[in-house]
């Protein structure tokens, strides 16, 4: 019944994949970090221990191994023990088991170091900075950089010359360079900007007018940082498609057809920035990577910073959160394009609707 | 086409970029007495007659640390790009020729690695490996975690080579997979998969810095990432200590993009149209 | 005698190398097109003919540059317009081309009717939309399209005979006095060959379109075609005749020897042995002293290499040869 309705059934076929993909991310995100060999509850216990008598450490081993999910229970939801008294250790299949169930609960467990705050509030205060800073800008930065990218295609000549190596330029410096570059420049020597962080000190994250004021001002030099490595390399991409575009016998055509040059330009144009679209898609995962990175060099309070210091810690349950996050916002993000580009694009819409999109 | 290639201005610039740090890591610890492990004085002294890059926040001489780093880095970035370039052409080329449910398998799960943001990977593996990290394990693993990009691209070259009329004629004369793909496909592919490697190799020195910026850095030596990791845990920055870090950032950037000019202008050499 | 609609007179064109070397593609190249003449133009490839095309359409876009000679559609000269006149004045109303491969010639992200709108709008029919549809539809509709389904569709919808078709109705939308049509046929299976050609002559027919140029290096195809030939060897004319002189009574050798290394499929044909050329035309950024077809002619003459022939009346036609 569904190949009555191609683009639906193309839809589908798309979101089996990511959702397949999003499998293999969790197990991954599962099973890197416990392939080392400490186990959160113990470094919970190293830290606790000292202050505590043997039976309250052992009530408190009991809590957190089954916080964790990491103890066998009986039926009673006690914990199994062997002879020598010590925790039966779950399966590591269970704990995969239990770590699925509780993810779609929305429970990413709790933090190791700030315990027992819970990762999920963790990532809820981080996550507003992250989007807002991150959306915006690789949005704005695409377009501009697409704009940019087509003009040097179109003009050559000087413009071109000077920004085809200056675009390279760009997207060769590591996108945390450039963060160190701008800070040192614009927020240590000239002082124009803060350097550091998200807002000022003295000021809670309200939506007060003193508030908006200072956290856009912050918000500058990691936008510019961003902003800029994201124009450097869809300007280069985008260079390329149009000079490829302008070659084809659709724009020959069109100019033997007398067309307006305008007209010609915007067909160009649109036609580039199909791939350039699907470019997008795939760079998502490096983009979010380098900002991320961007992040932490501006001690910006978003995923990267709260990130950054779990690794720092070695905290694992929240660096799997931040991770699974990131990972599922991106396959989002991708699985948006996708269908987005099949209603914008008719050559690849025919690929769906005859069958061959898979 | 070598010839062609040695008139193109930009190459020889890239060229010469790359040989220069490549020179830089090579030649200084031949002539110089370079030490990594002492103090030799003060922690951030500015550049003077004695420490061409002044001292970092230990007091180690900063050109002797530069030069490991650069050492390092290109080590990592050249064993990266070796590993993820040989991954990604095999299972490019093999999925590319064989097609069928082989290449379907190969090509889905190349796909589902190449959504999965690769910096994720690296931060879980590089996390979970407490001790032990080494540089070369961390290559091994950025290795390992980029090959997706170039098995794609190379399977679209070889699977339009599949039907070329010389694989077809080895074919029906019974030569098998293995000598077909080694004689008859891969040469075919060697600018290309050259060019790659380039890529590989810039895209590894890059990883290696974001992981080490991220204190997830090899424990046996120093690298450029290490260098920026710790100016940045020292706040050099904050003291306006510009000698522990932009000479590293400058290294990183002229390498990178030294490599993505070689591959621009060799791109330009050889067959234009094959990219599409 | 009435004034012809295309006059191309002397026409001289050059591309600029990269390392600024004037290559001449086209080199003295004269002739008249009057109503309802098709002429065809014949030649290997590289011999200039799509330059040559270009030039009498105005669209001499570096690195093609104009060296001399007239242009004239309807008497008016195109050299030294300006590229926006031409284009509005000029390209697609005037004159119009069909092009090689018109198989990807179409914008593959708009619709039909999206393109073809564009080409009226941009030639300032500003009637309003419903008015350009109507008139869009009707003309569709004439040439053998199933109008509302075509013109909605994108072209990669479309198969290639179709898309073919669509081609040709945009191209001549604005009823263009010279429709060229370089190598329309050449991608397109027999059947459809066919019945591209006949809505060519269709479209003459019912005065849609004023005569027509038509290039190709299928000669057999010219011959059912085209009321004049022209045969083009390393961008010069060296026989211009009407298709009966030029096809069956050729004059100049280089024409006899592409006649003789024309295959058909008529009877009595496999006796006679293929003929084929040995050699290549010359490279035209050297001067050139001599007879242009000199090093390859069969019946060349020792001073064929020094004296440069002029395009000289033989036998009813024009001849480039010092001695046919």
């Amino acid at each position: 019944m569904l190949h009555r309705y191609p683009r639906l059934h193309h839809g589908l076929n798309r979101l089996g994949w990511y959702f397949l993909t999003f499998v293999v991310a969790i197990t991954i995100n599962f099973f890197l970090p416990r392939m080392g060999p400490s186990s959160p509850v113990d470094i919970l216990m190293s830290k606790a221990s000292s202050t505590m008598d043997s039976a309250a450490a052992r009530n408190k081993e009991e809590t957190y191994l089954k916080e964790f999910g990491l103890a066998k229970l009986a039926d009673d939801g006690s914990i199994l023990r062997d002879q020598e008294g010590k925790p039966l250790k779950a399966s590591l299949l269970s704990q995969f088991f239990n770590y699925l169930l509780m993810s779609a609960r929305g429970d990413l467990g709790s933090s190791i170091i700030q315990h027992p705050k819970k990762v999920s509030e963790i990532i809820a205060t981080a996550i507003p900075w992250t989007l807002a800073l991150q959306v915006p800008t690789v949005m704005i930065g695409w377009i501009v950089g697409n704009l940019l990218g087509a003009l040097a295609a179109y003009k050559r000549g000087v413009f071109d010359r000077v920004f085809y190596p200056l675009s390279l330029l760009i997207s060769a410096i590591p996108p945390f360079c450039f963060g160190i570059i701008l800070i040192y420049i614009f927020g240590i020597t000239l002082r124009w900007f803060p350097a550091m962080g998200g807002y000022d000190d003295g000021l809670m994250p309200t939506l007060s007018w003193n508030f908006v004021v200072s956290a856009s001002y912050y918000y500058f030099l990691p936008f510019m940082s961003i902003f800029l490595i994201v124009l450097g390399g869809q300007a280069i991409g985008m260079r390329s498609m149009c000079i490829y575009e302008l070659g084809t016998d659709y724009v020959k055509y069109a100019k033997q057809l007398g067309i307006k040059e305008s007209k010609i330009l915007m067909y160009m144009f649109r036609n580039a920035m199909l791939p350039q679209l699907t470019g997008l898609a795939l760079a998502l995962g490096t983009m979010v990577g380098g900002a991320l990175l961007t992040e932490m060099i501006f001690s910006y309070p978003g995923i990267g910073m709260a990130m950054l210091t779990a690794i720092q810690s070695s905290d694992y349950p929240v660096i799997q959160g931040c991770t699974l996050l990131i990972t599922v916002c991106v396959l989002v993000a991708n699985f948006s394009v996708d269908i987005l580009i099949g209603f914008l694009d008719p050559r690849i819409k025919v690929q769906q609707t005859s069958g061959k999109g898979a | 086409m070598l010839i062609s290639l040695l008139k193109n201005p930009a190459f020889i610039l890239g060229m010469g970029l790359f040989i220069g740090t490549l020179a830089l890591a090579i030649f200084p610890p031949l002539f110089m007495n370079l030490d990594t492990i002492n103090r030799v004085g003060p922690p951030f002294q500015p550049p003077s007659s004695q420490f061409f890059l002044g001292t970092d926040q230990m007091g180690l001489d900063m050109f002797a640390i530069l030069v490991a780093g650069l050492k390092s880095s290109l080590y990592a970035g050249f064993l990266a790009g070796i590993i993820a370039t040989t991954l990604g052409t095999l299972i490019g080329v093999y999925g590319g020729y064989k097609g069928g449910l082989v290449d379907d398998l190969l090509t889905s799960a190349t796909n589902i690695f190449l959504v999965i943001p690769n910096l994720i990977v690296l931060i879980l593996l590089s996390a979970s490996i407490k001790d032990g990290r080494s540089l070369t394990l961390i290559s091994v693993i950025i290795g390992c975690t980029t090959w997706t990009w170039t098995a794609r691209a190379v399977r679209a070259q070889s699977a339009s080579l599949r039907s070329r009329d010389h694989v077809n004629l080895a074919r029906i004369n019974g030569f098998g997979t293995f000598t077909i793909v080694m004689k008859h496909i891969l040469p075919y592919l060697l600018s290309y998969v050259f060019m790659v490697f380039i890529l590989q190799t810039a895209s590894g020195i890059l990883a290696e810095a974001s992981i080490s910026m991220l204190g997830l850095g090899p424990y046996d030596t120093v690298s450029l990432g290490k260098i920026l990791y710790e100016s940045k845990k020292s706040e050099a920055l904050i003291d306006g200590a510009w000698w522990a870090f932009v000479p590293a950032m400058v290294l990183i950037t002229v390498m990178v993009f030294a490599l993505y000019v070689i591959n621009t202008s060799m791109e330009s050499v050889f067959n234009p149209r094959l990219r599409k | 005698m009435t004034e012809p609609i295309l006059r191309v007179n002397n026409l001289s064109l050059y591309y600029l190398t990269r390392f600024n070397e004037k290559v001449k593609a086209v080199d003295g190249v004269s002739f008249d097109l009057n109503q309802g003449q098709i002429l065809g133009i014949a030649g290997e490839s590289g011999c200039g003919k799509s330059t040559l095309v270009n030039g009498c359409m105005g669209l001499t876009i570096p690195p093609l540059f104009h060296g001399e000679g007239e242009v004239a559609i309807d008497g008016e000269n195109l050299v030294g317009m300006t590229i926006e006149e031409n284009r509005f004045k000029i390209l697609g109303r005037k004159i119009c081309m069909i092009p090689q491969g018109a198989l990807n010639s179409l914008n593959p992200t708009r619709r039909i009717k999206d393109l073809a709108m564009d080409m009226m709008v941009s030639h300032g029919e500003n009637a309003d939309k419903k008015e350009i549809a109507e008139r869009l539809r009707e003309r569709f509709f004439k040439i053998g399209l199933q109008a509302d389904k075509v013109l909605e569709a994108f072209p990669v919808e479309l198969p290639a005979g179709t898309k073919q078709r669509v081609v040709i109705g945009i191209s001549t939308l604005l009823n263009p006095r010279v429709v060229i049509a370089d190598e329309p046929t050449s991608a397109l299976d027999v059947s459809t060959q066919k019945a591209v050609i006949k809505l060519l002559f269709d479209l003459m027919e019912a005065e849609i379109i004023g005569s027509m140029i038509f290039i190709t290096h299928e000669l057999p195809l010219l011959r059912h075609v085209a009321s004049h030939i022209a045969i083009m060897y390393a961008g010069q004319f060296v026989e211009v005749g009407t298709t009966q002189q030029v096809v069956f009574e050729s004059c100049h050798p280089y024409t006899k020897a592409l006649m003789g290394a024309m295959l058909s499929a008529e009877v009595g044909q496999r006796h006679r042995k293929p003929v084929y050329l040995e050699g290549a035309p010359p490279n035209l950024k050297n001067e050139i002293q001599g007879c242009r077809f000199a090093e390859r002619c069969p019946s060349a003459r020792p001073n064929c290499k020094s004296i440069f022939p002029p395009l000289r009346p033989v036998a009813g036609r024009q001849v480039r040869c010092a001695y046919a």
